[in-house]
């Protein structure tokens, strides 16, 4: 009777490592079926060498290297860190939402390597990311039907996400979708505002309710209804995540089905220009990207990717690449003249524990004033912020955190709609970046008219997390089947921007 | 023939000596005047061949392959142009003298009387064509590409060299002319069988044959665009053209010797085909395309019957022109996009409308559409491999099916459907890449008027 085990491969640096259970049902050679603990610990009395094999084969090569004269020098120092010299499509960018398009791209090529696909991130540690310094917040309340829809899409997206990102042999993913909604808080000024939106939201099918202050209070006895005439609270689909589980999910899954993972700085394009002359004379450049300077980390080493396509998923910091193709720098009235509007704001997120506070079923909420606070786990920490005026804007160049900033804005307002506020005491505090577009604070998705083969997946101002699976998709979309099969997303094309007609979300903040 | 092989000796000194301007100038009209030199060995007797010395002849069977060949170098040279740009200009005289150098290799090769002179320019090939491979190749996977052909080849070619010099030590000559008449028949020994082992081998591992294609693949993507249209047009045929002139010395063995060959092209031309279908990278499909062709050209010279031998030849021809001329088109796409996807470049009908037209009609050639010459071959290939046995009629049928099947999937995906965004501003098509076009196509559709000239010694 041959003897079965259960077995756990392991991977570690040293390579595959087949190690077996403790705890095995064996049959040892002198007796029946028993479960037992393997008793000995010396070494394996039988021959258990095709067990080992791969141990053994590794330390045979070792010691046979070890023979041999001669270091284990090589004349041919490649640095193995250095992206291919060529790839089908670039993604600029490491996010969530560039790893949510590299996904995609693999999820819908119809073989297995029908695109080469490269993820460019220029810092491992994402200690700059939008994504992993976003308080991770998901809702459909917004009042364009393209943002709801969106959301939904990502949402259902989350709820099932092993079917989606789960990889064979690996531990299942676990967002910790907190569930719990946002609430809305509108004054007498804006509540005609909420209730269009409220319509608006139902339509596309997300699950919304009104609420009118008595029945805020019923629900939610430690908030202060002052002031507040009327509240949209999401019933499903809403809450908040762990950004960082879903950026790791979206990258371990792409790389399992073969996208290539490069650390280095995009600093250069090499590209061709076509000069096309309108019927007035002017002259237009179409520019046509060839091939994508990669530099490494810490280092002058470089190596030009050669690529059809390049996506622009680099968020805050999306600007400065369409600058190097000449976007922006042409004369004012022109195309050329017109920058992509996307630049980093920086935005406070504090930490406070107040062991009084709202408790377990406290929603995402978010006052008329613009200050927000959500539970963050269960221990009676909260998160909590408000988006600065535009007059006050901080300064960008660096990730402090103003603790002033909380004293005056945050705390106030927050003390005043939940009382037991009064006595919090802020723990810890980050900032974050913003990818703002300036124009109409909603995404840019869709080729750049200027630049042949660069699509645009950035400017999402602070709900580009929550929509990342449905734009990945959507921008996948956009590249191989040519256009938007499942959202129509056209009109969060760059033609917006060209024509000055915003997509402006009407917000009650 | 050394009217022939002078002047394109002379072409090298012509490539270092022109002024940097004039370097694709020159070297294209002097190559195709000096095709117009092989012109008069046209002027072929059937049964006999022109001998013009004691080291060179030409008959009905190398004159077609050696006027595809001369054809072939002005074309490299035009179609090389564009990813050449860059270079500096002795990179790019460097570039054309490895062409020419291995246009030499070829003429000598297809025209040699005695077999050793034919192995060692047939070895010789290989040296410019893996210069040019991993030299001047696409990506990192050259070198790899690179190795495998070599080794491949030269794995195979060896026992042929140890063949070739025991049949000069048995029969005394090795006269390509006299060896057909001097041979003696070979019995069925353990000796024998592995003298007809070693012949063939050389040429199966060329050609390629299904179990040894790997090299393939790799060499033909990996190659710059001269690269692959030569190791398509030619190099292959090298392979076909060897095995026509050393099955006549290996009588009578090969009736049961070739059954294993035989299976493995029957069985690997489906094979391949199928793989076709599969594929995302253009140049791949191509590439295995080129297997699944010559896997019947395997089948037709192992069956050694008239009409196979008239068969192979002129599938030869017609596969060198047809996939040189898909490698071209391809290549022309990749210098718009930069990706050899198939997927990132679609509907490219509506963009470039007269390069559409050159794709139909490659693809329409590919897949044997009458009255073209590569039905004329097929056409006899199956013909005669159903005579030899009624039951391989399946097999052809189907390989002929998914011929049709993947090479109208490779032309509907690049040319119909509605085109992918980023390719709304690709540069028109050159005159140069039109010229191209036409100069592999106009060959291709005379011939389905005169096809006695390609169809071999047994016409």
């Amino acid at each position: 009777m041959s003897a079965w085990r259960l077995r756990v491969k392991l991977r570690s640096a040293t390579g595959l490592l087949v190690s077996t259970r403790p705890t095995q049902r064996h049959t040892s050679p002198y007796g029946p079926l028993t479960l037992c603990r393997s008793l000995s610990t010396g070494s394996h009395l039988r021959n258990e060498f095709f067990k080992d094999l791969e141990a053994q084969l590794a330390a045979f090569r070792k010691k046979a290297a070890d023979a041999l004269p001669g270091s284990s020098w090589s004349p041919l120092q490649i640095n193995p860190n250095l992206p291919p010299e060529r790839a089908d499509i670039v993604i600029v960018g490491g996010g969530v939402l560039g790893w949510s398009i590299a996904y995609w791209l693999k999820q819908k090529e119809m073989v297995r390597g029908g695109v080469r696909v490269l993820v460019v991130e220029k810092d491992p540690t994402y200690s700059q990311a939008s994504t992993v310094l976003s308080a991770g917040g998901i809702r459909q309340q917004f009042s364009l039907l393209e943002n709801i829809h969106l959301s939904l899409a990502s949402a259902d997206f989350m709820r099932n996400i092993n079917e989606h990102l789960g990889v064979l042999n690996e531990d299942p993913v676990d967002l910790q979708f907190n569930q719990s909604g946002y609430l809305f808080l509108a004054s007498e000024e804006v509540a005609h505002i909420m209730e269009e939106n409220y319509s608006t939201q139902r339509y596309a099918g997300a699950k919304v309710s009104l609420l009118s202050p008595t029945q805020l209070k019923q629900k939610f006895p430690w908030l202060n209804t002052d002031g507040v005439v009327l509240a949209s609270y999401g019933l499903e689909n809403e809450g908040w995540f762990d950004p960082w589980t879903l950026l790791n999910a979206f990258r371990r899954k792409a790389i399992s089905m073969g996208v290539i993972q490069c650390c280095g700085e995009v600093t250069d394009f090499k590209y061709t220009t076509d000069v096309l002359r309108t019927a007035s004379g002017d002259t237009v450049d179409l520019k046509r990207i060839g091939s994508v300077k990669v530099q490494m980390p810490n280092s002058l080493e470089y190596q030009p990717v050669e690529c059809a396509i390049v996506v622009n998923a680099a968020g805050a910091f999306s600007g400065k690449l369409t600058e190097m193709l000449g976007i922006g720098s042409g004369p004012k009235d022109s195309i050329a003249g017109i920058p992509l509007p996307v630049e980093p704001r920086k935005r406070y997120v504090y930490v406070v524990h107040c062991p009084d506070g709202p408790g377990l079923d406290s929603p995402f909420l978010i006052d008329y004033s613009g200050v927000y606070f959500r539970r963050e786990g269960l221990g009676g920490n909260y998160i909590a912020g408000v988006s600065p005026e535009e007059a006050e804007e901080p300064d960008t160049s660096n990730l402090e955190v103003d603790y002033q900033f909380f004293e005056e804005k945050v705390w106030p307002c927050l003390a005043h709609r939940v009382p037991a506020f009064e006595k919090l005491k802020v723990t810890s505090a980050w900032a974050g970046f913003y990818d703002y577009n300036t124009f109409d604070q909603n995404g840019i998705i869709g080729i750049h008219p200027l630049i042949n083969n660069m699509y645009l997946a950035t400017g999402f101002s602070g709900h580009g997390l929550q929509h990342s699976p449905a734009v990945g998709r959507a921008v996948a979309e956009l590249i191989l089947d040519g256009n938007f099969k499942t959202i129509d997303l056209s009109n969060f094309s760059f033609r917006r921007i060209l024509t000055q007609e915003p997509m402006l979300e009407i917000n009650i903040v | 023939m050394l009217k022939i092989i002078i002047p394109t000796i002379m072409l090298i000194p012509l490539t270092w000596l022109s002024k940097n301007s004039m370097i694709w100038i020159n070297t294209t009209t002097h190559s195709l005047v000096i095709t117009l030199i092989s012109l008069p060995l046209l002027n072929q007797f059937n049964d006999n061949s022109l001998n013009l010395s004691t080291m060179y002849f030409s008959d009905s069977l190398s004159t077609p392959l050696l006027m595809l060949t001369m054809w072939l170098l002005p074309l490299m040279i035009i179609a090389s142009q564009f990813h050449l740009i860059k270079e500096s200009p002795t990179r790019k005289k460097l570039y054309i003298t490895m062409l020419i150098s291995l246009q030499i290799f070829l003429v000598m090769t297809f025209t040699a009387t005695e077999l050793i002179m034919f192995y060692i320019l047939f070895e010789a090939t290989l040296v410019p064509t893996l210069i040019i491979i991993t030299r001047w190749g696409g990506q990192t996977e050259r070198l790899n590409a690179g190795l495998y052909f070599l080794f491949y080849t030269l794995v195979g070619s060896l026992p042929l060299l140890i063949a070739l010099i025991h049949l000069q030590n048995s029969t005394g000559s090795l006269n390509m002319l006299l060896a057909q008449y001097w041979s003696e028949p070979l019995k069925t020994s353990w000796s024998d069988t592995i003298l007809w082992l070693a012949c063939m081998m050389a040429f199966m591992v060329k050609m390629p044959l299904y179990g040894l294609h790997l090299w393939l693949p790799k060499a033909h993507v990996e190659a710059p665009i001269a690269g692959s249209m030569v190791l398509a047009a030619i190099l292959l045929k090298l392979g076909g053209y060897g095995m026509l002139r050393i099955t006549t010395m290996l009588t009578p063995i090969t009736s049961f010797m070739a059954y294993p060959f035989l299976m493995l092209s029957l069985w690997g031309m489906i094979m391949t085909s199928s793989i076709c279908l599969r594929q995302t990278d253009l140049k791949s499909l191509i590439a295995y395309s080129s297997v699944s062709h010559m896997a019947l050209v395997i089948v037709a010279v192992l069956i050694q019957t008239p009409w196979s031998f008239m068969g192979a030849t002129a599938l030869m021809i017609a596969h060198g022109l047809t996939s040189s001329m898909l490698f071209c088109l391809a290549n022309s796409n990749y210098e718009r996009t930069h990706s050899r996807t198939m997927i990132l470049a679609r509907g490219l009908q509506t963009m470039l409308p007269l390069m559409a037209a050159w794709w139909l009609l490659a693809s329409l050639t590919n897949l044997a559409l009458p009255p073209s010459i590569n039905l004329i071959g097929e056409l006899f290939v199956v013909m005669s491999t159903f005579s030899w046995s009624s039951i391989s009629i399946i097999l052809m049928g189907i390989n002929i099916v998914i011929t049709a099947l993947y090479s109208l999937y490779m032309l509907i995906m690049t040319q119909r459907g509605k085109q992918t965004h980023h390719i709304n501003n690709l540069p028109p098509s050159y005159t140069r890449e039109n010229t191209l076009m036409t100069m592999h196509l106009l060959p291709l559709l005379l011939l389905s008027i005169n096809p006695k000239i390609i169809l071999g010694t047994l016409y």
